[in-house]
């Protein structure tokens, strides 16, 4: 059964062309539906903070594990790409749920072309039938809340049952070996979870909020090699900034600061936002899963969410910043530990580049 | 202010005594995280955001107390 939106906008235009608007604090609510499986892939490259203080000087692999909380990350080979790690996570997954997926989401910003769809030559590498429909989508540390919103969505109009949802990137090919402000806290994963149609009283994902601001684009970028500016001579030359981190056009760019302020600012809104449409309270959420950015930005925003440290589960001190991946990487880890079991409710909250952010409520 | 004191001296690894107003920011480690700190700092003092460019301008410990007051 699903929970149709309550219908109480108010009614714009007249005749057979009037639109009907719902109120979105009614918005697409609940739908049963639950998150099977998960399972990661791993590259097998690690780079540990003594490699890292060897490279950088300055900062010693004490302080480096003392402030981003990661001891080590993983590193794609160098003809290892984003869809060959998320090929290994679906292949661990299907290997153990046994069952064939109808839809199949890749999210990532390390496609191996322009095109083709990463997620169509994904479907013939795996085996997937003919039958099945795959797209990719490009959002960074959101992506994966964004992901099951887009799961829960095919599955609630009936168009999908079984949806496959992938997250995979490789941060490290963007990254300039000499720029610190990156290279200490992000490595390569891929993820593979199962969505499904939920037969089980009460399991349930959603609702969501969400949000974007696009004036923030330049804070987390890479900035050439699209169409707005293809790679040339120019834009390969790497400079180095007032703090003595170096880069080029080419290499991933993060203005700490801003994002650190973007995530102060709209995470805890977001969540609030999250707990009233959700129509619970703050401590019914026994788990709030958030991005795992790091160890300072997590402790500084459990904080100010007002929550204990039992209630917001980690895991990136040996895989370190992944992206997308960071949420099921935790959901792996507390499915692993048995402690998500039926009737759980927990939160999922993903923010980053674009900017963009999200959040959802499920229950197990 | 001497919460803003023994925040600052936790972000710059020292002890809140060796912190003066006339501490000049260039004789400490006054960099990208140490920025980040301190706007994460702002927020769970005062509850409120304090902007990149205010603090990059910033010379002294007393400039980031002005910005504190302000």
């Amino acid at each position: 059964m699903i929970f149709a939106p309550t219908p109480t906008g108010a009614l714009l235009g007249g005749g057979k062309d009037r639109v009907l608007l719902i109120s979105s604090s009614n918005g697409m609510a609940r739908v049963p539906a639950r998150i099977v499986a998960v399972k990661s892939f791993l590259p097998e490259r690690v780079l540990d903070n003594e490699q890292l203080a060897n490279e950088l000087g300055n900062w010693s692999a004490d302080k480096i594990l003392d402030k981003t909380g990661i001891a080590e990350r993983r590193v794609v080979g160098e003809d290892q790409t984003a869809l060959d790690i998320a090929e290994g996570a679906a292949r661990a997954l299907l290997d153990e749920v046994e069952v064939v997926p109808d839809f199949l989401i890749f999210c990532t910003q390390a496609p191996d072309y322009f095109l083709p769809t990463s997620a169509c030559i994904l479907q013939h590498r795996l085996g997937l039938p003919n039958s099945i429909g795959a797209l990719d989508i490009n959002l960074g540390c959101s992506g994966y809340v964004y992901g099951l919103a887009l799961a829960t969505g095919l599955i609630a109009s009936g168009a999908a049952r079984r949806v496959l949802l992938l997250t995979a990137d490789t941060y490290t090919k963007f990254i300039h070996p000499q720029d610190r402000s990156v290279r200490t806290l992000f490595g390569d994963a891929g993820t593979a979870s199962l969505i499904e149609a939920a037969e089980e009283e009460g399991a349930c994902i959603g609702p969501f909020v969400f949000g974007t601001d696009g004036a923030g684009a330049r804070d987390l970028m890479v900035e050439a090699g699209g169409a707005r500016l293809p790679r040339d001579a120019e834009t390969a030359v790497a400079v180095e900034d007032a703090f003595g981190n170096v880069r080029s056009a080419e290499n991933l760019f993060m203005n700490g600061s801003a994002v650190l302020s973007f995530t102060l600012r709209e995470v805890p809104k977001a969540f609030d936002a999250l707990i009233e449409k959700s129509g619970v309270n703050h401590d019914d959420f026994e788990y709030v899963i958030l991005h795992q950015a790091n160890k300072f930005m997590l402790e500084t925003l459990r904080k100010k969410l007002r929550l204990p440290k039992e209630r917001v589960p980690y895991f990136f001190e040996h895989v370190g910043n992944t992206v997308s991946s960071t949420i099921p990487l935790v959901l792996e880890d507390l499915l692993r530990q048995g402690r998500l079991t039926p009737g759980t409710r927990y939160a999922l909250l993903g923010f980053g580049v674009g900017l963009s952010w999200a959040g959802v409520s499920i229950c197990a | 202010m001497s919460a803003l004191y023994e925040g600052l001296a936790d972000i710059f690894e020292m002890d809140a005594s060796e912190i003066t107003a006339d501490t000049s920011l260039s004789d400490l480690t006054w960099d990208s995280l140490a920025i980040v700190s301190t706007i994460a700092l702002f927020d769970e003092l005062y509850g409120r955001e304090v902007s990149i460019d205010s603090l990059k301008n910033c010379a002294t410990i007393g400039d980031i107390e002005a910005l504190a007051a302000g």
